[in-house]
């Protein structure tokens, strides 16, 4: 459904992004996890068609988001960092201009913006000018205003930033029952919130992707396992299906090629990388399992867990929020 | 087509409803009717008015000097819009500086350029709008001018006044283009108030400059002076070149304001 191969945006000298690819399937809701200034925003701003890229290309829907550029604006809905907002119109004519000028036909408008209105909880609030909302009305109609339209593809910018823990945990809600019908990408620096939320998350840091996977996975791999690179020459499914049923392995994944530093990456050779449990160290299974499973083991050796100069940056914890919960299950 | 034109509408009818609700634009409307009252009154009355002066002309021909007779409605609907046209630099300015530097300030620029929206659509309807509010700005002036032309005998052509307004019309429209071209440069509203004032100064002076400037170029510089074409108008002269030079301000305004949008996002930080 959205599809970014190799997107690099250069400001001035200064790479806000380098070389992002990723993708994501048809219902599906990725999370961009990463610091402040990752290049989240600029990512997103590309998707929606707000910014060319400088390098690469971005697909939404099978078009190309900088040459068909209407098409794609016509099949997302973006809500960006600030909601983009009226303030001097009622929060129901606000939406019916959105579903205008987004190409609604006049006929579906109202049941559409209705629609709108009741997927975000704004029923009290469809008659009050946007001024007098608080911010997380604001935040709301900022989302009602990209979903008016139905659009197949949703890019949310930091969706629950400057919420209370209340409205965040409805509109964390509110974006997993879009999952499923929407393909969205919502971006954030709260760690939790993409476990919450997300199918799969992107990590970005300093304008570069350095992991994708499913939020179960990235957790452990940031929850201490410590992790070994390994070069083998041999099928990598094969390897990876051998490795995973070693006492100790909680996760096998290819490690990309470009992120190789070491040396030219071989075309007859598999790159993976394996986290452990906490607490286990499987090294000497995983190399007497590949050489006698017959692979040339070239490489074997222990990292840290990668991400972690990214998480030492992401917000982590979530007490106030997690008080709230807890008191509503109680 | 229907797209485009409904895209329009619906800028349009956004810009106009903001207008609306704006305590600003209803400052600038209540002040802009005090002074054309003022205006009314000081022309026919003052002392330097058209009534003193008939009244002296008047007397002069019952001592049997022979004076031509003079057409009080005309030189009253000639001096009351040429006075308008100079209050226009000071009011439009203030009604087209938040054209776009509003939404670049709010954020929502990004809603309309991440909408299945052409810039030049969202340009015209904002100019549409705006046009609309002035429009409607004007409309109790005609009260002054019914008033006057109501005395006149024989009755006016109503040729005249109806040219000498369009003539309004499009001089604010030129004018306000170009504010709004201004107004997509900057996300500071005073800024852009300022800027607009000092460009349409210029182009309403050009003609005195254009008087130093040696032949050629000069008579190509007093062409491009708005207020020379909006006299032509306003004394009833149906003038085609007058109308295109209008008409090329306000596509220029549109123009430019396009393709600034287009470039904001090109070299956005």
């Amino acid at each position: 459904m959205i599809e970014v191969e190799h997107l690099s945006k250069i400001y001035g000298s200064t790479p806000a992004i380098t070389d992002v690819t990723f993708s994501v399937e048809p219902g599906e809701i990725l999370g961009l996890l990463g610091p402040n200034g990752a290049g989240k925003t600029t990512t997103m701003r590309i998707l929606a068609g707000y910014l060319p890229a400088t390098n690469g290309n971005a697909r939404i829907a099978g078009y190309d988001v900088h040459e068909n550029s209407l098409a794609v604006r016509q099949r997302i809905g973006y809500l960006p960092e600030t909601p983009p907002l009226y303030p001097d119109m009622t929060v129901e004519g606000f939406l019916h201009f959105v579903a205008r000028i987004k190409g609604v036909s006049a006929g579906d408008r109202t049941n559409k913006v209705v629609a709108a209105i009741k997927r975000c909880n704004l029923e009290d609030k469809q008659r009050v000018i946007i001024r007098k909302l608080s911010k997380g009305y604001r935040q709301r109609v900022g989302i009602a205003q990209a979903i008016v339209h139905d659009p197949p593809a949703i890019i949310l910018d930091e969706p629950t930033v400057g919420l209370d823990p209340r409205q965040i945990i409805e509109v964390r809600n509110l974006i997993k029952s879009l999952g499923g019908t929407h393909t969205i990408i919502l971006s954030t620096h709260i760690l939790p919130e993409v476990s919450m939320t997300c199918n799969r998350v992107a990590i970005i840091n300093r304008g570069k992707v350095v992991a994708t996977n499913t939020p179960e996975n990235l957790m452990t791999q940031l929850t201490g396992g410590s992790g070994y690179e390994i070069e083998i020459e041999g099928e990598a499914a094969l390897a990876k299906q051998v490795l995973q049923n070693i006492a100790g392995v909680s996760l096998v994944e290819s490690i990309p090629t470009a992120g190789m530093h070491t040396h030219q990456p071989q075309a007859d050779r598999a790159y993976l990388r394996v986290i452990s449990q906490p607490g286990k160290e499987p090294g000497r299974d995983i190399a007497t399992t590949l050489v006698r499973a017959g692979f040339g083991l070239h490489e074997l050796r222990r990292v840290n867990a990668t991400l972690e100069d990214v998480f030492l940056q992401l917000t982590t914890e979530e007490k106030h929020l997690e008080a709230v919960t807890e008191g509503e299950a109680a | 087509m229907g797209i485009v034109l409904s895209n329009i509408i619906a800028i349009y009818r956004r810009e106009l409803q903001s207008y609306f609700v704006s305590p600003l634009a209803y400052a600038i409307a209540g002040i802009f009717w005090f002074i054309t009252g003022l205006f009314f009154v000081m022309i026919l009355l003052g002392p330097d008015g058209i009534l003193p002066a008939v009244a002296t002309i008047d007397l002069q021909a019952q001592q049997g000097v022979p004076i031509p007779p003079i057409d009080v409605p005309y030189e009253f609907i000639r001096a009351f819009l040429d006075r308008m046209g100079w209050l226009l630099l000071f009011i439009l300015p203030i009604l087209s500086m938040g054209l776009y530097a509003e939404e670049r300030k709010r954020g929502t620029l990004e809603l309309l350029a991440t909408s299945p929206i052409t810039n030049w659509a969202v340009a015209l309807g904002k100019l549409l709008g705006v046009l609309t509010f002035f429009t409607t700005m004007v409309v109790p002036m005609l009260v002054f001018e019914a008033i006057a032309i109501s005395g006149s005998n024989p009755p006016m052509s109503p040729s005249i006044p109806l040219l000498a307004h369009l003539g309004l019309i499009l001089l604010a429209a030129a004018i306000l283009s170009i504010g709004m071209f201004i107004s997509s440069l900057t996300d500071s509203t005073i800024l852009s108030a300022v800027l607009t004032f000092a460009v349409i100064l210029l182009l309403l002076l050009i003609d005195l400059i254009a008087k130093i400037v040696p032949a050629p170029v000069g008579e190509a510089l007093g062409y491009l002076s708005l207020l020379k074409h909006y006299n032509t108008l306003i004394q009833g002269i149906f003038d085609s070149s007058s109308l295109i030079l209008f008409a090329s301000y306000i596509f220029l305004g549109i123009f430019l304001t396009a393709q600034s949008i287009d470039a904001l996002r090109f070299q956005r930080q």
